[in-house]
């Protein structure tokens, strides 16, 4: 039992460790599919939606851990 | 399009844009493998040392086959998804795993968290294992078997699924598998041969490596999951690998902290 609990915390840590990167992520993916699917946004800028938005989204839980590193 | 992805594999494999791919796919399964490996090779050392040599090797084995059994069991499953979803789910997948990877990275390399530390890490095995021996008055070999089965198993589950997200989408399953075994074998004998830590392996540079790989691949497969047609095709794939590292390396610079001020 302890080893199927460790399994399902390795595999939940593999994809949900920081809950503000999932959040952000996610709702990243939902506006660019809402832009291609829903607006009729031309693909291509949909997916530099993507791509500008994950960079974003890198340098701001980097600088937000670290900001709460600094606080602690 | 409803072409799934077996068919899409043959289209691909004749396709010689598609190595274009091919070569992130298997370095990034490469330097995953290796940097999970010298995780794994210093519980599975701190088991040798302790009791030998035969329930370190044993316990290693039966997780290697229970990886090989998942991924020969995943594999021939992803045949069935139609292409789009199977791009969009392991895209998304990717891009939470990978810049997981990179913001850890980032993290590391600014000096805001501690780097992973070998030694460290095999020191407080080998006490965890003989404080466990001592508790439950079992036989020290079965707990050391049973710990070197669960840290190759562990920590082989992230390679499992890096082998399967990064070649799953272009028929790149088995170059992947073949990259990840390839570090495998590479840091079992040079860990054999020296009989100590990997602590001198540049761990955070190849972490920083592959999220930034898989990164760039998250944003590949997600957007062709939704109808992306990226200009250039899978050679897009070194531009977006190439502003994320740029991304993650001015963060780091950023956020670096003087030397002294990063936490142990």
């Amino acid at each position: 039992m302890t080893l199927l609990r460790d399994i399902a915390s390795e595999l939940i840590g593999m994809f949900l460790a920081d809950a503000c990167l999932t959040g952000a992520v996610l709702a990243l993916v939902l506006l660019v599919a809402a832009l291609t699917l829903g607006l009729g946004v031309p693909p291509l800028i949909a997916g530099g939606v993507l791509l500008l938005g994950c960079l974003v989204i890198l340098a701001g839980v980097a600088w937000r851990e670290a900001s709460r590193q600094d606080r602690v | 399009m409803s072409t799934t992805y077996g068919a899409q594999n043959e289209v691909e494999l004749t396709d010689p844009v598609s190595w274009g791919v091919a070569a992130p796919a298997v370095g990034a399964a490469f330097a995953a493998s290796a940097v999970e490996v010298v995780e794994a090779f210093t519980v599975v050392l701190a088991v040798a040392t302790l009791r030998g040599w035969r329930p370190a090797v044993s316990g290693t084995l039966v997780a290697l086959a229970a990886l090989t059994g998942l991924v020969l069991v995943l594999g021939p499953l992803l045949d069935r998804v139609p292409l789009h979803p199977l791009q969009l789910g392991i895209g998304v997948l990717l891009l939470l795993f990978g810049m997981g990877w990179l913001r850890k990275a980032v993290l590391r390399a600014a000096g805001v968290i501690p780097v992973h530390d070998e030694e460290a890490a095999f020191a407080a095995e080998t006490k965890h294992l003989a404080a466990e021996a001592r508790r439950r008055h079992a036989s020290l070999a079965w707990i050391a078997g049973l710990a070197a089965f669960k840290a190759a198993l562990l920590e082989g589950l992230e390679v499992v699924f890096i082998v399967i997200a990064v070649g799953a989408g272009r028929g790149l399953l088995w170059p992947a598998a073949a990259g990840a075994l390839a570090a495998c074998v590479a840091v079992l004998a040079v860990g054999t041969v020296v009989h100590r830590p990997l602590s001198r392996v540049p761990e955070n540079a190849l972490k920083f490596g592959v999220g930034v790989m898989l990164s760039a691949f998250g944003v590949f497969w997600t957007g062709e999951g939704l109808g992306v047609q990226w200009p250039g095709g899978d050679l897009i794939l070194f531009l977006f690998a190439a502003l994320f590292l740029l991304t993650g390396l001015v963060t780091a610079s950023l956020l670096r902290r003087p030397i002294g001020e990063t936490p142990r």
